[in-house]
């Protein structure tokens, strides 16, 4: 018999609201279903009500991790519809931000999917050090999550001397922290075992299915907006695009720290090469009636921003799509003959906390396929009556 | 793979069916198409260009007609191909068969814009919810959002 078991969209365990259907027969996922929209804020239309320099804010609200990532795709694309040229300075702390928010992320991501595996202690230790970076950033910014530090053609804040040093200090410690993180993340035996194989995505799937960033890069395919469409100042900045070809859980999690340590390299080449002069341009109230694709590479993968003007100084048509999005095909392939208690670690920040999701199972026959929803007190009457009769629990044989 | 390397293969592929080809900036190619050739030239980029990776579909209303562009990508270009179809008719191929990872931006598409998109794997809404009254379309220009009026259950005292 099969069971459909749904997941959210108001669970305990979630962060955010999601609503899954897992289609299990007996432990094993027979099939996943994602249902969206349960935090749909209507930016898109909203953005087009705004202009363009509320739209800056807007669009940082997006999320909550990768703020810096939206407003950059976002800006950078309206500086190309005004033709303005950002300076070198701003540039490089645009760049600059954009780097730390990654290290943050990474971090971030590299504490769940411990505490996913039921590694708390690594979880405990990766956000202790995540702190050093949002310091970092709240000097730089004045905030820690939104930063608020793009405007369109440049950045609204300059660096000074005192930070530069307290950025580089900072990072060797980082630096330190992670070599212990990449030698327990990859030789821990326990957590080696619990993340290998798990959530496989095959090199053609995972390109079939459009996935981006590290999920895309773990199944050994490099792509990376940075390198392959360089913008702000990725095109004078050495650095390698991580790969692994493990495509599991175990090669996401190998990607991100490698990628962690070339965060730490651009940090310092930014750092020790800052040009001096001005920070940002003025810029134009209305943009030509023109449009733009700007793409960007925020730390969860590719960020795609279309934006339209039609000669006024609000958008025409706002576009994003956010990493995520797509790597959703890919998820239901990746829980696709898994285990349940694998959903945590695939999802990676979804409790397996099944058993006490909703108060409604649907059951589907497995020869008919015909599917209801009954209540837990319907199922337990409909218990009751199947086994009346039958032998109670003492009397009855262990069947091993 | 240089730009003008990927428009002359284009011109010379697909011929008559490229309405318009332009390159306003370095690494950003759009190619117009009718859209009953929208899924020849999909099928060209894909199996003959290598571009597997579609970033997303965006839709625009232009009032009387809907644009709607898909944007690919490889490591090398950026190409959108863009399609027109009229209001009062919005018929749109599937481009799953060639492109798996697109239903998402399809059912979004559908959602949206209320663009029927002809042979879809899966036509259920994927962000509105259910009790959405049919034939609102939000990201249409002509859409409208009205706040309800409050109603305090029980009534105010």
């Amino acid at each position: 018999m099969r069971f459909q078991i749904p997941i959210g969209p108001q669970h305990p365990a979630l962060k955010e609201p999601i609503s899954l259907r897992m289609t299990v027969e007996g432990e094993i996922i027979r099939d996943a279903d994602i249902r969206l929209g349960y935090n749909h804020r209507g930016l898109e239309k909203l953005a087009e009500q705004k202009t363009w320099i509320q739209n800056i804010y807007l669009t940082e609200r997006i999320c909550g991790i990768c703020s810096h990532s939206h407003t950059t795709c976002y800006v950078q694309g309206v500086e190309k519809l005004m033709e303005l040229e950002p300076p070198k300075r701003g540039l490089y702390i645009r760049t600059l931000v954009a780097e730390l928010e990654r290290i943050h992320s990474h971090l971030l991501w590299l504490g769940v999917a411990g505490h996913e595996a039921g590694f708390d202690s690594f979880f405990m230790y990766t956000w202790r050090d995540r702190e050093i970076v949002m310091d970092i950033l709240e000097i730089i910014c004045g905030n820690r999550v939104h930063y608020g530090i793009n405007t369109i053609g440049g950045v609204r804040r300059d660096l000074d001397e005192q930070q530069v040093k307290h950025i580089l200090d900072s990072l060797a410690i980082l630096r330190q922290r992670s070599e212990y993180y990449q030698h327990l993340g990859t030789n821990e035996p326990s957590f080696v075992a619990r993340l290998a194989g798990v959530g496989y995505l095959s090199r053609e799937d995972a390109i079939a299915l459009c996935a981006v960033g590290p999920t895309l890069r773990a199944s050994g395919v490099p792509m990376d907006v940075r390198k392959d469409d360089p913008y702000a100042v990725y095109d004078e900045v050495p650095f390698e695009v991580c790969t692994a070809d493990t495509c599991d859980v175990l090669g996401r999690t190998v990607v991100r720290i490698k990628e962690l340590f070339q965060c730490y390299n651009i940090i310092e080449y930014l750092l020790k090469n800052l040009p001096s002069g001005p920070v940002a341009v003025r810029a134009p109230r209305r943009a030509k009636p023109n449009e733009v694709v700007s793409r960007y590479e925020a730390p969860r993968g590719e960020n795609i921003h279309y934006i339209k003007s039609n000669g006024t100084d609000k958008p025409e048509r706002l576009k994003v799509r956010a990493p995520t999005l797509g790597n959703y095909a890919a998820t239901i392939k990746m829980l696709k003959n898994g285990f349940i208690a694998d959903v945590p670690l695939i999802f990676a920040a979804i409790d397996p906390c099944i058993c006490c999701a909703e108060r409604a199972v649907s059951l589907v026959d497995a020869r008919s396929g015909q599917e209801k929803i009954i209540s837990m007190n319907s199922l337990k009457t409909l218990s009751l009556k199947v086994s009346a009769g039958k032998a109670r629990k003492r009397e009855a044989e262990w069947p091993l | 793979m240089s730009d003008q390397i990927l428009m002359d293969k284009a011109k010379a592929s697909l011929g008559d069916r490229v309405v318009e080809i332009t390159n306003p900036a370095p690494r950003r190619i759009f190619i117009r198409v009718k859209v009953d050739d929208l899924l020849a030239a999909v099928g060209w980029l894909k199996n003959e260009m290598g571009f597997t990776h579609l970033a997303t579909i965006s839709g625009v209303d232009l009032g009387q007609a809907f644009e709607v562009l898909y944007h690919f990508a490889n490591n090398f270009t950026c190409v959108n191909i863009r399609t027109e179809i009229p209001r009062d008719n919005p018929l749109l191929p599937s481009i799953c068969e060639l492109i798996p990872g697109a239903i998402l931006y399809e059912r979004e598409l559908q959602d949206m814009f209320g663009i029927v998109v002809q042979n879809i794997p899966d036509t259920r809404p994927l962000l509105l919810p259910d009790g959405w009254p049919a034939g609102n379309y939000p990201l249409r220009k002509d859409w409208k959002y009205e706040r309800p009026p409050e109603v305090i259950p029980g009534g105010k005292k």
